[in-house]
């Protein structure tokens, strides 16, 4: 075997050219393949990360009543926990409710927050600490959605415990930049407190938000959700679009593989009488096809070498500045922040070497088992077998 | 010139398909060649030459008779046997040179005894022997594109007998070389007979390369027309 690699090593250099743009194929694959990983990786990581650090927490408590995927169940899908069931718990109650800003109606989710809460990201201290008689956050997306700035005061219209419709202004006194449009875009954040009092739900709660000391038990009306089990819808977007990445690169690996195989198969007829000389010398025909097909792997070893060269200081320096994305793409309702730094974990780097290096191995036998039916008298003679 | 028979060849009959039927291109062909013999094979184009050359090269298979190279007969040798018996025992040289274009004179040459896992010093002072002997050492480092035809020659003979094997075949090694070179590469290939008692069987329709033989077996379509020692050489021996 160390002969095959010696002897296909020298082929490959001696190929000159015809080496060169096959590797260079190869390598921009490996460096377009690491990258849109490592991106997704990047995205997936930073995703999660402030999906846990604006919304999850630790996991929630949810009333039994409330469906977060169905508006109908806001009404009545709230309740209230004992008082020492409360610790470690942020409560969030939260109401369907209207704007009227610039004299337009907009819908939003109104949400009482506990001010003191350190759970979330969320900046309740401004709640706390305003002297408006009804303080709001917002987020950056709704305020750009509804031309809001801080300082802003509009109507407010909520129904209360009894369905009766109420009004009042509110004050914006924060709008906070998040990467999590399901806290930002719609959302109204106010004092949990001041919303018990409009709404006249003393103590009552949507859901709440766990610490990472929070032990879950079974409370009787309420169900818990891990932070596991809260990611796994983020966690299947994230995988979708990694399948739907993994076409384009498949497809791109699929060019480089077929430029291997091409030359493989050209080699196999243009230089039979180079295959004769082997056979001739005392080479086996399983040691010729052996020595064709390490050299059509080893295109992927020089291409894994060529790129290291380009893709450790690209994908070092991209992992340290990240990569813009474009502003449309937090349009998409999931984590996206405006720069995403790649990860290019040993896991990704090690697997695409390893997909590469076994496609390319066994699109340089296919041809080359052809080889070991040669007649190597004809061979000899570069005849055409 | 030990009277030992090196190759023997019985009752060879070689037939290829062609088209619908068949081509017979060796018929009951009868031979022997004893060790240190530099002799060859003579006749027109189709004659079998070459086709008795690759049998007796263990590249090709007789379809009826029995070839014994070395007492194994070359049919009942796997792919590995035959592999390991070219590779130790018997050294090509072909018409036009087939040298790897992508390797130096030096690995070239050197090519049959990485084969033969044979370690780098020892390895090196065999190549270095083998391009003294064909007056090449100086170009051990050029590729066989810059080498003229006698020299490309001259490196295809230190190939075949770099590793000494026991029987040399070259298939018309003059066919493209001037009369300056052929001789210069018979005389060569003559003194590593003497010198290494080497088997060198050729095919040629040459005169020149004839001039050079010891016994020379005519073949016609097919078959051994005659069998002639050049006694005098013989007797020089």
């Amino acid at each position: 075997m160390k002969l095959a690699f010696q002897l296909a090593y020298k082929n490959l250099i001696g190929a000159g050219l015809r080496t060169w743009l096959n590797v260079g194929v190869l390598a921009f694959s490996f460096i377009i393949i690491i990258f849109y990983n490592g991106l997704i990786d990047g995205w997936n990581e930073q995703a999660k990360y402030d999906s846990i650090a604006w919304e999850f927490g630790e996991g929630k408590l949810l009333h039994a009543d409330y469906d977060s995927f169905d508006p109908f169940t806001i009404l009545d899908g709230h309740g209230v926990l004992e008082k020492e069931q409360l610790e470690n718990l942020t409560p969030v109650l939260l109401r369907q409710a209207s704007i009227y800003p610039e004299g337009r109606m907009l819908s939003v989710a109104l949400k009482g927050i506990d001010v003191n809460q350190t759970t979330l990201d969320l900046p309740t201290a401004a709640l706390k600490n305003s002297l408006a008689s009804i303080p709001t956050v917002i987020g950056r997306d709704m305020a750009d959605a509804a031309n809001l700035k801080t300082g802003d005061n509009i109507l407010l219209r909520w129904r209360d415990q009894g369905g009766t419709f109420d009004a009042a202004k509110i004050t914006i006194v924060e709008i906070f930049e998040t990467n999590v449009p399901t806290v930002d875009g719609g959302q109204v954040w106010i004092p949990i407190k001041k919303m018990w009092k409009m709404t006249g739900l003393e103590n009552h709660a949507t859901f709440y938000v766990a610490n990472e000391k929070y032990q879950p038990s079974n409370i009787s009306g309420w169900k818990y959700q891990s932070q596991e089990m809260l990611l796994s819808d983020l966690n299947k977007i994230i995988a979708m679009k990694k399948i739907s990445g993994s076409i384009m690169y498949l497809l791109l690996l699929a060019i480089a593989l077929l430029a291997i195989f091409d030359t493989q198969v050209l080699s196999v007829f243009r230089r039979q009488k180079e295959i004769g000389t082997y056979i001739s010398l005392g080479m086996t025909r399983s040691q010729v096809v052996g020595l064709f097909t390490v050299e059509g792997s080893m295109y992927s070893i020089f291409a894994m070498i060529l790129g290291s060269i380009v893709g450790v200081p690209l994908f070092a320096y991209l992992s340290k500045i990240g990569i813009g994305m474009p502003a449309a793409s937090r349009d998409m309702g999931i984590p996206l922040a405006e720069r995403i730094y790649p990860v290019f974990g040993i896991q990704l780097v090690v697997g695409t070497i390893l997909l590469v290096v076994i496609a390319a191995t066994i699109v340089s036998f296919l041809p080359a088992r052809k080889i070991s039916k040669m007649n190597p008298v004809l061979a000899l003679k570069g005849k055409l077998q | 010139m030990k009277n030992e028979t090196i190759i023997s060849i019985q009752n060879v009959t070689k037939r290829f398909p062609v088209g619908e039927g068949e081509f017979t291109a060796l018929k009951n062909i009868n031979l022997e060649f004893q060790r240190g013999e530099f002799a060859g094979l003579v006749g027109p184009s189709g004659s079998g030459k070459t086709t008795l050359l690759n049998i007796i090269g263990s590249l090709d298979s007789p379809t009826e008779g029995a070839a014994l190279i070395l007492g194994k007969n070359i049919s009942e040798l796997s792919h590995k046997e035959s592999a390991w018996l070219r590779n130790k025992h018997i050294g090509f040289i072909f018409q036009v040179y087939n040298l790897l274009p992508v390797y130096t004179v030096y690995e070239n040459v050197e090519f049959a005894l990485l084969l033969q896992d044979i370690p780098k010093a020892q390895r090196k002072k065999m190549v270095m022997d083998a391009l003294d002997w064909v007056g090449l050492a100086s170009m051990a480092d050029k590729k066989p594109d810059k080498l003229s035809g006698g020299e490309g020659q001259r490196v295809a003979i230190a190939r075949a007998m770099v590793k000494k094997p026991e029987i040399v075949i070259a298939d018309e090694p003059s066919a493209n070389l001037d009369a300056a070179n052929t001789h210069a590469i018979l005389k060569t290939m003559r003194e590593l007979n003497e010198n290494l008692g080497t088997t060198f069987l050729f095919s040629t329709h040459d005169e020149k390369v004839m001039s050079y033989l010891d016994r020379i077996v005519h073949l016609r379509d097919g078959a051994v027309e005659e069998d002639e020692i050049i006694k005098s050489k013989m007797a020089n021996k």
